[in-house]
């Protein structure tokens, strides 16, 4: 396996979650597409860490994923008590932000 | 050697933070004590650098100078935290502290009432701190910062009652009346430190004498501007309208800042620059013509007005106008002494009204009074004696300074016949508008009947006990003061032959004053009613004060309030509000806009901050 193939398979992923995150409206799929991108990332970080015989970038990804986990965890819990209080989760209608 | 003096400072600056802080926490019946123990402690250590500047021998007695640390350093200025200690601050000090610590007490009982008593306490103590600031300070800078801060503790007590309107206004007017006072202050210093290039006390008055000559432009011109602000404050014409308006304050405030102490602080900042006046004798003439002038234009008010308290507001201005004569003709030794009698015998009649005032439940018209020799035995014995004293009766301590300061007028070269003559006037006009007000208070019916008047409590009663005292004796201690003021102004004055003619005509106008009143007040209301019509035009005139504020009214304060009108109008509202207005508008509009890109919406912003990745990667990897 060549590192482009790393590399085409990590821009892949990385596309498809950004693509996922902008067209839908579920929040639930849209973390799963966020993980998608954070996963691409990770799959590069490992990937090139073979390549390089390095151990870092394994290390990196393994923060990645805490973080990834640990975020997740905030976000479903906030997405919970949204859905409590307005008994919808549709994200365009979560806009009282507005200016 | 005096690094405790600092503490004379420190205590009523204490007691100011204190009080305003945690005053309201403290019980009630505390708060009075605390606000005068600071006052007390102060005076105790001023009797202590008293005594510690008795045992040095009299010429090394002046300018010890401590300073704190160099405030400012820049360039070729340099400015410490310091203080003087020379017998002329000691002895304003004394004057200050003590007179001070009484009126404090005197005020536990006249303030009792008050539901603002912390607040009282906390001012009265700022006013202490800040006048011992202006007495103690070793430059013209801590002079001025004393200066305004006396100022502002006037406005303040002044305006103490605030829901009063009138109050309102003539604390106002007090306070704008000063700051002319204070920018003639800091232009005088803007010309010192051009002229000397420091502001120091000690450094300014020994270059003095060398660097001018008698009449020199620049010591005329440090000395008049230095008297813009003496006369400000002290009352003197043209600037003494704001002093009889001030006893709206509560009495005890009147008898302690426009009796005793602030309003010396002009006599006091002549006797400190005497070096400087000494140079110039063209404003040495114009402060005695002043003060002479303001003596019999006040005297001459207070014959006809009929509140109890602007009688010893004008009387205050009129004397304060014989301590400018004595400054004037060169005799700096006994405006000092005059200034301590008065404070005495002043601050004992300001209190004595303020205990008629008291028992008659706020009640100032002389007209309304009468008759309470027997409800107040100690207050009319009291008030007597300083009714006395204020005339200048004999052996009183009044008599001792003014007779002298009269004849002084006639003897020294700096004075002229006309100046004794108006002086020996004011003497009879004196004895009769003290002695008016007394017979109308004291003597006859009581003329309210629905009146019941009391003694005052004791802590009121024994002030007065003690001022009285002090009144009535301190004339003895003339050669003491003199004395131990001579230092200072380079030796005492020079002693005038005994002349019993001259002493004794004061004695007789003094007296003549007296027994008009007597003869006008106390027997025949038919005499009484006869001279007022002889004198109807004067008396008129007398009586609305010369349309002295009618005056100032038309020139000055109409006149701006048309201009600052007219500029509000035309300036203000059509220009300037257009353009400043006009800047909000446009903020507002652009915001408005600027405001739509934040949708809420989570999806958009994440498509923008794709779009701005992608172009920053671009220009990153194409540039």
């Amino acid at each position: 396996m060549g590192n482009e193939f790393v590399l085409m398979i990590s821009a892949a992923i990385f596309c498809t979650g950004t693509v996922g995150f902008l067209i839908r409206k579920n929040p639930l799929v849209m973390f799963m597409s966020l993980e998608l991108m954070l996963n691409s990332v990770n799959f590069l970080l490992v990937g090139y860490s073979s390549f390089l015989k390095s151990l870092d970038g394994q290390i990196f990804a393994l923060i990645v994923m805490a973080v990834a986990a640990a975020e997740v965890v905030v976000g479903l819990a906030i997405l919970l008590t949204i859905f409590r209080t307005r008994h919808d989760l549709n994200v365009d209608h979560l806009d009282t932000l507005k200016g | 050697m005096f690094a405790y003096a600092w503490l004379i400072l420190l205590f009523p600056m204490l007691g100011f933070i204190g009080l305003s802080c945690y005053g309201e926490r403290v019980p009630r019946n505390l708060v009075g004590p605390a606000g005068c123990a600071t006052v007390g402690l102060s005076f105790l250590v001023t009797l202590l650098a008293l005594g510690d500047l008795l045992l040095l021998d009299p010429g090394q007695r002046l300018g010890h100078v401590h300073s704190l640390y160099p405030w400012i350093v820049s360039g070729n200025f340099k400015l410490d935290v310091a203080i003087l200690i020379d017998p002329l601050s000691v002895f304003m000090l004394m004057v200050v502290t003590g007179v001070g610590f009484l009126i404090h007490v005197y005020s536990i009982g006249y303030m009792e009432k008050d539901p603002r008593l912390p607040t009282f306490f906390a001012y009265m103590n700022l006013f202490i701190f800040a006048m011992a600031l202006l007495v103690l300070a070793a430059d013209f800078f801590f002079l001025i910062v004393g200066w305004a801060l006396v100022g502002l503790a006037s406005y303040l007590l002044i305006g103490f009652w605030s829901e009063r309107t009138s109050a309102v206004l003539a604390a106002r007017k007090a306070f704008v009346m000063n700051v002319i006072g204070d920018v003639g202050m800091v232009f005088a210093a803007f010309v010192i430190f051009e002229a000397f290039g420091t502001l120091d006390y000690v450094e300014v008055f020994a270059a003095a004498p060398g660097k001018f000559l008698a009449n020199d432009d620049t010591v005329l011109l440090i000395t008049l501007l230095l008297l813009v602000g003496a006369f400000a404050k002290s009352a003197q014409i043209p600037l003494h309208t704001w002093l009889p308006d001030a006893m709206e304050g509560p009495t005890p405030v009147s008898a302690l800042i426009h009796a005793a102490t602030m309003v010396t602080a002009g006599v006091y900042l002549v006797a400190r620059c005497h070096v400087l006046y000494d140079l110039a004798p063209y404003t040495m003439f114009l402060v005695a013509a002043v003060g002479i002038l303001t003596a019999v234009f006040a005297g001459s008010m207070a014959m006809v007005q009929n509140d109890i308290k602007r009688i010893i507001a004008y009387s205050t201005m009129s004397q304060l106008g014989y301590m400018f004569l004595a400054v004037g003709i060169g005799v700096y030794g006994l405006g000092m002494f005059h200034l301590m009698t008065h404070a005495f015998f002043k601050a004992l009649l300001f209190l004595g009204a303020g205990s008629v005032i008291h028992a008659l439940g706020d009640e100032q018209d002389i007209r309304k009074m009468g008759g309470l020799r027997l409800a107040m035995p100690l207050t009319f014995y009291t008030f007597l004696i300083g009714a006395l004293a204020l005339s200048g009766f004999p052996l009183t301590s009044g008599f001792f300074s003014k007779e002298a300061i009269v004849a002084h007028s006639w003897y020294s070269e700096n004075s002229n016949i006309v100046f004794w003559a108006i002086a020996v006037f004011t003497v009879g006009m004196t004895g009769f508008y003290s002695f008016r007000l007394f017979f109308r208070t004291f003597l006859g019916d009581l003329r309210s009947p629905d009146a019941h008047p009391h003694e005052a409590p004791w802590v009121m009663a024994g002030v007065l006990v003690v001022l009285a005292f002090f009144a009535l004796f301190a004339g003895f201690a003339a050669p003491l003061v003199e004395a131990f003021l001579a230092p200072v102004f380079g030796g005492e004055a020079a002693p005038i032959p005994e002349d019993h003619l001259l002493e004794s005509i004061g004695i007789v106008a003094g007296l003549g004053g007296i027994l008009t009143a007597g003869a006008l007040f106390i027997t025949g209301k038919d005499r009484l009613a006869f001279a007022v019509e002889l004198f109807a035009p004067i008396y008129d005139l007398l009586y609305r004060k010369y349309y002295v504020d009618e005056l100032y009214d038309a020139l000055i304060v109409r006149p701006t309030r048309a201009t600052a009108a007219f500029i509000w109008r035309k300036v203000e509202k059509d220009r300037i509000d257009c353009v400043v207005d006009g800047v909000g508008a446009g903020v507002r509009e652009a915001s408005h806009e600027l405001s739509l890109w934040q949708s809420g919406k989570v999806r958009t912003y994440a498509l923008n901050m794709i779009v701005g990745v992608v172009l920053i990667l671009l220009f990153v990897v194409f540039m």
